[in-house]
């Protein structure tokens, strides 16, 4: 019984001293000058290569100047994808990660999330004027991409749907346009790539609800909560003077390539 | 294998055979009028007819279903005027005292008519080889008994060339069920699609797709039964001389 306790004791002072020891990345940047993060090269508007400047653009990046500025160091951009983006955080090659990073309970387990800056969800395209609210797809003819969650979500929360699956997402748009289903569904930044290829996109429109919510976070190695804490303050301070704002029109506003409907606002309570 | 499905997918499968069943019932159906018609036209003595006949056959023949299936739904739709698509669309009922007869959804539409369109070239080329293989004594003995040609052509040489023409036609019967499952490429819920549907939502790759196929095995061989019949039938009635 005692050695057990001395054991817990020692391996509490142990877990106390590593965390100490490593909870400072945030003086580590500050002292380097410089904040290193992983972002997409090429997924289109959330981290890709400019062709004009051969420099990695886009809103994952915008977002990542913001804090980089509000810590008044340099930004140091690691070109990642959604295999090594975990691995990239753990080793300690980067500061954070600002790559499309749905938040899952099982990443919470490797890395820890900022709170949310960018929301995503299961969205429909109909014809202008056709779909206002989610009630109305109990009595439409819904196009889905076969084995998709999304169109296992219209089939479970909107029985009265008829769910018409295809192989894959412009089949399901080829049938929307010939008029043998009202509406298609997918997620929403998807849904938007794929109508900014439209030839006749003006009489199309992206539903203005969403029916399931995936959201996106900052990751932060395990334990840095001094660095969290940092982020999640220039993150709602961002929202707060508008900045945030400002950034989600430049890649999804209205008078952008894509425009997706901003539904969600950094700092907003989060539905399941 | 963790256990069979559960009864709610049991029900989906059921769902979808009922309609892989009823799809090829369909075009077996169409497609055998239209294949007898298809027959007489390339038989026919004006030229012209024999030879729209002949690019019929060109054309449905030797191109894949898939892209016929795909052209039917996708392609001859956006033909058609708009308020008929949406009329096409939208679920009608026709209520006759007991039973009411519901309009099919387009899928299933289109899935007959390209499925009929493919499958009436392959039947009727078998009516044709039928017809070919009865002897040409037969048409003279029929000219002789005084018969016009309709008459001839019904009564004399289509009994015979049913009966040369029913073992290959059962071929392409069959061949009209296997080929049914293309129609889940343009959404119709038959077996192969809700067998998909199945596997994706319960991860029971294994039962979902044997389930399915057990299914096709066990509606080609009751058509293998129902040649088998048919023959042991007729060669009695052959034997008896009533044929």
């Amino acid at each position: 019984m005692k050695i057990r306790f001395a054991g817990a004791v020692i391996m509490g002072l142990m877990l106390a001293v590593s965390s100490a020891a490593h909870a400072d990345r945030l003086d580590d940047i500050k002292k380097a000058g410089v904040l290193r993060v992983a972002t997409f090269d090429s997924n289109p508007p959330f981290g890709f290569v400019d062709p004009k400047n051969n420099q990695i653009v886009g809103l994952d990046v915008d977002y990542a100047r913001a804090v980089a500025d509000k810590l008044g160091v340099k930004l140091e951009i690691q070109p990642t994808n959604p295999a090594n983006r975990i691995a990239f955080l753990k080793s300690g090659k980067v500061d954070l990660v600002f790559a499309n990073f749905t938040i899952t309970d099982e990443r919470k387990k490797e890395v820890d999330f900022s709170t949310p800056y960018f929301a995503s969800g299961t969205q429909f395209i109909a014809k202008k004027g056709v779909l206002k609210t989610p009630q109305q797809l109990n009595s439409l003819r819904v196009g889905a991409d076969k084995g998709t969650t999304n169109e296992q979500q219209v089939r479970a929360q909107f029985p009265g749907a008829t769910i018409v699956a295809y192989d894959d997402t412009p089949f399901a748009f080829a049938a929307l346009r010939t008029g043998n289903v009202q509406a298609i569904t997918q997620d929403g930044p998807k849904l938007v790539a794929l109508l900014a290829n439209v030839p006749d996109k003006a009489n199309y429109e992206i539903s203005p609800f969403t029916i399931s919510n995936d959201y996106e976070g900052v990751g932060v190695p395990k334990g840095e909560t001094r660095l969290l804490n940092v982020v999640d303050d220039t993150l709602k301070g961002l929202e707060a003077n508008g900045t945030a704002g400002k950034i989600y029109d430049q890649w999804f506003g209205p008078s952008s390539r894509a425009p997706l409907p901003r539904l969600f606002k950094i700092g907003d309570p989060q539905k399941s | 294998m963790n256990g069979w499905l559960e009864p709610k997918y049991v029900g989906w499968l059921a769902h979808g055979f009922e309609m892989t069943l009823l799809l090829s019932a369909c075009v077996i159906v169409s497609a055998t009028l239209l294949g007898v018609a298809l027959a007489m036209a390339r038989n026919a003595r004006n030229g012209f007819v024999t030879r729209i006949a002949a690019l019929y056959v060109l054309v449905f023949r030797n191109s894949p279903l898939l892209v016929q299936l795909l052209f039917w739904y996708f392609g001859a739709a956006t033909l058609l005027p708009q308020s008929w698509m949406e009329w096409l669309n939208t679920p009608h009922t026709l209520s006759l005292s007991t039973f009411t007869l519901a309009w099919p959804p387009f899928e299933f539409v289109a899935g007959w008519i390209g499925l009929t369109c493919y499958a009436t070239t392959f039947v009727g080329e078998e009516f044709r080889a039928g017809m070919r293989g009865v002897k040409d004594g037969q048409y003279l003995a029929a000219a002789a008994l005084g018969l016009a040609p309709f008459g001839t052509f019904r009564y004399v040489i289509l009994p015979q060339a049913i009966r040369i023409a029913t073992p290959p036609l059962a071929g392409q019967y069959m061949n009209i069920v296997k080929n049914s499952s293309l129609t889940m490429a343009i959404g119709l819920a038959e077996l192969s699609y809700t067998s998909r549907q199945v596997d994706t939502e319960t991860f029971k790759t294994f039962q979902a797709f044997g389930a399915a196929t057990v299914l096709y095995i066990a509606t080609i061989a009751a058509i293998e039964v129902g040649l088998i019949l048919w023959k042991r039938r007729s060669a009695h009635a052959w034997q008896r001389g009533n044929a």
